[in-house]
């Protein structure tokens, strides 16, 4: 039980890159594909977070004299994953704009419908 | 002495400076990316006889490393960036004519954004840093695949998007990892603490981090996206998707496999996924009669080469590696840049529409010849010297896989000779529909002449260069003098 307790950031974590993963592998749709990435996404910025995360920590910020830094979460992560959050949406919205532009041209968001290249 | 951090701020700045110009005045948006890249190579070129003394490390905002994010120009890098402002002051000399329609603001930004975003990729010392151009690097080659807005465009600049999204995902996951075993994003402060962890903890974030770099740099298993997203882009962007981005990802999978991790067990799985890489790109590209797509496998076919001769690690074979990666960028973008104009005047990307193109565009046809011939590795063009040091660098190593891998690689060699003297022979011995000569714009001809005139320099006198990647290549292996010279 004491696993489960002290791992549930990084399982939940996991979790939902899974889901992501899956969703990107099997679905036909391609907005539910761009929605896998973005489970994706979540995942790892929950991942990344978990890594620099403190039970019972605070703020990294020298508020008062009797913090100790000891107890401070790291704040290395958190800026990673607003850069990562950034990047993210970018790409989130590059991927929507496509999507718009794929259906005007084919009238379907069906991936399997959609097979004009091959190799 | 220049500060190298120019080389990145020039062209990012500029990139976004590139509306308010164009509202200025319209003419001379198109000049923007030449100013730009102009600097940058003139910057390169100062550069060399201090970073051949000793590498430039420049700590960003004043921190010292490990703390901070730090540029590293060292010979490696500053070689890929000397290449990427080259290749792309070329080319952008060459979309002066060619680019004529569509969003043209948004191409030069987005272009100038992909030059940046690759120059961050191969100056910067900081792991997270590296994702970050990295993603520069990515989108802006995404939207660019799909410039001309047109079904194939579309639909593969998605697939490049989706595959693409996936490999930033697994690069990200791995860069956690190692953050949480080492405490630091700081490369060379990760390579010195490596030897401090059992190896068995680095296997997962290694392959996380090789795999999603793997999809950019089309490495074997991971390149499906490629042919589909080099063939439907605009032929300027497919130049420089196949003689920069990829080779960027090449470069960023070497430095984290040889620098960081410097693992020596894994190298000859690398050697055996590059010989794979090589022949399927090889195999793939003969059985094509798409132009532009026989040209985009080939590309993942020179890929594979380059990491086989990097992955066998001896400073001759890394050295025949880079001299094929400067030579893969001079000539597959020649090769793109005149099947651009190829097309353009046939109307057709199939080879059979190319019949008699040497008698309707000569000099266009020749470029295309020079650069097949020095892709395939004939002498005198720059290609002979790479895969001569690449084989006779692999043969000094003297044991049997490596003999039997070098076999691969010439018979490979043939496969591609096969191919590309395919299409000179339609270019110059078939009779086409007899219409009349007219070459193609000045601008592009400029380029193309630019372009051939290095190929056949660098294959004439090739110690020009090899001494100058005889020390990249020592950047690469040398970890010790990484470590050194970052962390003081």
């Amino acid at each position: 039980m004491s696993f489960l307790q002290n791992n549930i950031y990084y399982i939940g974590a996991f979790g939902l890159i899974m889901i992501g993963l899956l969703t990107v592998l099997v679905k036909h749709n391609l907005i539910k594909v761009i929605i896998g990435l973005s489970i994706m996404d979540t995942g790892i910025n929950l991942f990344l977070i978990a890594i620099g995360y403190l039970r019972n920590g605070t703020a990294p910020i020298f508020s008062s004299p009797e913090v100790e830094s000891i107890l401070m979460v790291d704040p290395v992560p958190q800026a990673l994953v607003l850069t990562a959050i950034v990047i993210g949406v970018a790409v989130l919205a590059l991927a929507l704009s496509l999507a718009i532009r794929l259906y005007k041209h084919f009238g379907t968001l069906d991936l399997h419908k959609i097979k004009e290249l091959k190799w | 002495m220049v500060n190298p951090v120019l080389l990145i701020a020039v062209p990012l700045g500029l990139a976004f400076m590139v509306p308010l110009i164009d509202s200025a005045s319209r003419k001379l948006t198109r000049f923007v990316p030449v100013a730009a890249l102009l600097f940058n190579l003139i910057l390169c070129i100062r550069l060399i006889p201090a970073v051949l003394e000793n590498p430039i490390v420049i700590n960003l905002g004043g921190f010292t490393p490990p703390f901070g994010i730090n540029l590293f120009v060292g010979p490696l890098g500053l070689l890929f960036a000397g290449l990427i402002s080259l290749a792309g002051l070329v080319v952008s000399i060459y979309s002066l004519s060619y680019i004529k329609n569509g969003p043209v603001v948004k191409y030069h930004m987005l272009y100038m954004l992909l030059l940046t975003g690759a120059t961050g990729v191969v100056l910067t010392g900081d792991l997270f840093n590296l994702f970050v151009f990295f993603e520069i690097l990515c989108i802006s080659s995404y939207a660019l695949v799909a410039y001309h807005g047109d079904r194939a465009g579309i639909e593969s600049s998605i697939k490049y998007l989706i595959q693409g999204t996936v490999g930033s995902g697994l690069l990200l996951i791995g860069i956690g990892f190692i953050y949480g075993i080492f405490g630091t994003l700081n490369m060379a402060d990760i390579a010195m603490k490596i030897a401090t962890v059992e190896q068995s903890t680095l296997f997962v974030p290694m392959i996380l981090m090789v795999a999603g770099l793997g999809v950019e740099s089309a490495i074997f298993p991971l390149n499906a996206w490629l042919p589909d997203a080099h063939s439907s882009a605009p032929s300027s962007i497919s130049a420089i998707l196949s003689g920069i981005a990829i080779e960027v990802g090449l470069y960023a999978v070497a430095r984290i496999v040889f620098t960081v991790f410097g693992i020596s067990d894994i190298y000859l799985f690398f050697a055996f996924l590059g010989i794979l890489t090589l022949l399927i790109g090889e195999m793939c590209a003969f059985a094509q009669s798409n132009i532009k797509r026989m040209l985009a496998y080939s590309s993942i076919g020179q890929i594979g080469l380059i990491l086989f001769a990097l992955a066998l690690a001896t400073n001759n074979t890394v050295t025949g590696g880079l001299f094929q990666l400067v030579n893969h960028t001079f000539s597959k973008g020649l090769l793109f840049l005149s099947a651009g104009y190829m097309i353009y005047r046939s109307g057709s990307m199939e080879i059979s529409s190319l019949n008699g193109m040497g008698k309707r565009m000569p000099l266009t046809s020749l470029a295309f010849t020079v650069g097949a011939f020095s892709l395939v590795g004939l002498p005198p063009f720059a290609g002979f010297p790479g895969k001569f040091l690449i084989v006779s660098g692999a043969l000094l190593k003297g044991e049997m896989v490596i003999n039997i891998l070098v076999g691969l690689v010439l018979l490979s060699t043939v496969i591609e000779g096969t191919y590309f003297f395919r299409v000179i022979q339609a270019l110059y011995f078939k009779d086409g529909n007899g219409e009349q000569r007219k070459q193609a714009p000045a601008t592009a001809v400029t380029a193309m002449i630019a372009l051939m005139i290095l190929i056949v320099a660098l294959g004439v006198y090739p110690k020009f260069l090899a001494d100058f990647l005889s020390s990249a290549s020592s950047d690469l292996l040398d970890k010790m003098s990484y470590v050194g010279s970052v962390l003081k």
